[in-house]
């Protein structure tokens, strides 16, 4: 009789992250935790409020407004509705508040959350500037730049884009944000990529540019994801018993892995990279539970790519031997005095 | 959540503004402009006609008393024309608040619109509508002011002997 749970009427895995109010509402009706009255009444409070905000945004000098600003502001209003009723850990409740509490004050409840999220957003960003990776790619330089995801700082609109994230962001993460949109979006965002960089600062960036570059002499250009070919190299070094510090994994490795790999099924694989993920915890000393947690849910991508690869053969295309730049063959040219034209007649 | 319910609301700030157009001709009335509940009922529809083909909406209301204040005193209007007239002024002001981008109040949209019909454009809805507004509205789309004219310029230079 331990694990008596409360039954709750409206189920949470219909609710959507990113439209939280539309859904809970809709979740709610049909349940029956509100009738045709109420959703009447909360339809025509959010209206009032919108007349009011478009109000305000206009300076009181027009009564009138474009559809698509009115469209925004009403979203930017539920968005921050819905992340207050997110806080709500009963979704039950939630719609019990949406019944009893007005519809500004829930408002209001939800501008002081995006409030507080837009500092820890802030916060967490200069934890990043002082975490983040030394690499040549491009696409996670300029969006870690001011340019990039610093636009967000300075142009979050909270009063009538609160749904929005007016940010430039190329790089993709190793497991991208989905669900989420505004403040919750960014902040998602950069606790992952927060999580990425301090697993990624576990190696030299020598050993990590060395790496990108026997994937692609392009990588700079690349829109890869740093964080999961330096996981996927520390995984493989793991398998073959190399030095996953350095990420140096030879060619000869690779075939014996396949050798190896090639005659497990699925669940034996998952056993033995579940093996060699728990050996790179201990030999880097990854301790923190949120990087753990982030490894483990990396890791089915990267175990499908394996098991791809382990069928067409190309298991050097998902461990990749690392290639020193400096190591290439080179032309050099030095200019010195020009040779005698052996024709040449006097 | 969806405009659908914005129907049962803005038919109640449709009869709101019926009353309140109704209301005017207390003071149109010396003036000999009087409108009739049919004709109020018409022009609030004509607003919420130009409202959803220029891609608008309106909570309050107003505008239409705003342009019965301002215009009732034209020489241009009379009881033949006047409705008529109010018809084509609310069409021609929601069109312009978009093509203005909302650079400018409905005060000041409705003052220029009245200034240019009974100046320049000596009652003629056409060109008020298809050049005063349509230059003012280019002006403040490109940064100047409302009555910036490139004629004005040229005149100015000339008078400084210039040229």
């Amino acid at each position: 009789m331990a694990n008596i749970e409360k039954r709750h009427v409206i189920n949470s895995q219909n609710l959507s992250g990113e439209f939280y109010f539309n859904s809970i509402l809709q979740e709610a009706y049909s349940c029956g935790l509100l009738n045709d009255i109420d959703l009447e009444n909360i339809q025509m409070q959010c209206i009032s409020l919108l007349a009011y905000k478009s109000e305000k945004y206009n300076l009181g000098e027009s009564s009138s407004i474009r559809i698509e600003t009115a469209e925004s502001i009403m979203k930017s209003i539920l968005y921050t509705i819905g992340l207050y009723l997110k806080t709500i850990p009963d979704p039950d409740n939630a719609a019990v508040e949406l019944k009893t509490v007005k519809i500004p004050e829930l408002y209001e409840r939800g501008r002081k959350l995006v409030n507080t999220k837009f500092q820890e957003a802030k916060h967490l960003y200069n934890m990043i500037q002082k975490n983040k990776l030394v690499t040549q790619n491009n696409s996670y330089n300029s969006t870690l730049s001011d340019n990039g995801i610093g636009i967000f700082f300075k142009s979050y609109n909270i009063e009538y884009e609160a749904h929005d994230f007016p940010a430039s962001i190329d790089y993709q993460l190793c497991n991208p944000v989905n669900d989420l949109a505004g403040i919750e979006f960014i902040q998602k965002y950069l606790e992952n990529l927060y999580i990425e960089n301090e697993f990624c600062r576990n190696f030299e960036a020598e050993n990590i540019h060395q790496l990108l570059y026997g994937y692609d002499k392009n990588y700079p250009e690349l829109l890869i994801n740093i964080f999961e070919q330096v996981l996927t190299a520390a995984l493989g070094c793991s398998l073959a018993d190399c030095n996953i510090r350095e990420l140096n994994i030879s060619r000869a490795d690779i075939q014996c892995l396949y050798e190896k790999l090639r005659k497990y099924d699925h669940d034996t694989l998952m056993l033995t990279i579940n093996k060699a993920t728990n050996y790179i915890y201990k030999d880097l000393n990854v301790t923190n539970p949120l990087i753990r947690g982030y490894i483990g849910k990396s890791l089915p991508k990267i175990v499908t790519n394996i098991e791809i690869a382990l069928k067409l053969n190309t298991l050097d295309k998902v461990f990749i031997t690392p290639k020193n730049p400096d190591s290439e063959p080179r032309i050099n040219f030095e200019s010195s005095a020009k040779m005698d034209d052996e024709n040449k007649e006097d | 959540m969806s405009f659908a319910l914005m129907n049962s609301f803005s038919s109640l700030i449709q009869k709101h503004a019926v009353d309140e157009i109704v209301k005017c001709n207390d003071f149109t009335f010396r003036f000999g402009l009087t409108l009739s509940e049919q004709d109020a009922i018409e022009l609030v529809e004509t607003r919420a006609f130009s409202l959803k083909s220029n891609g608008r909406i309106e909570f309050g209301g107003g505008v239409i008393t705003k342009l019965i204040e301002e215009f009732c005193d034209s020489p241009y209007i009379s009881r033949h024309n006047y409705a008529e007239t109010l018809h084509e002024l609310i069409e021609i002001f929601y069109f312009y608040k978009n093509e203005t981008l909302d650079l400018i109040s409905d005060d000041e949209l409705i003052k220029f619109m009245r200034n240019s019909f009974d100046g320049k454009c000596q009652g003629s809805l056409e060109l008020l509508s298809g050049r005063e507004l349509d230059k003012m509205a280019r002006n403040l789309r490109y940064g100047y002011d409302p009555d910036y004219s490139e004629d004005n310029e040229c005149e100015e230079e000339d008078g400084d002997g210039e040229y």
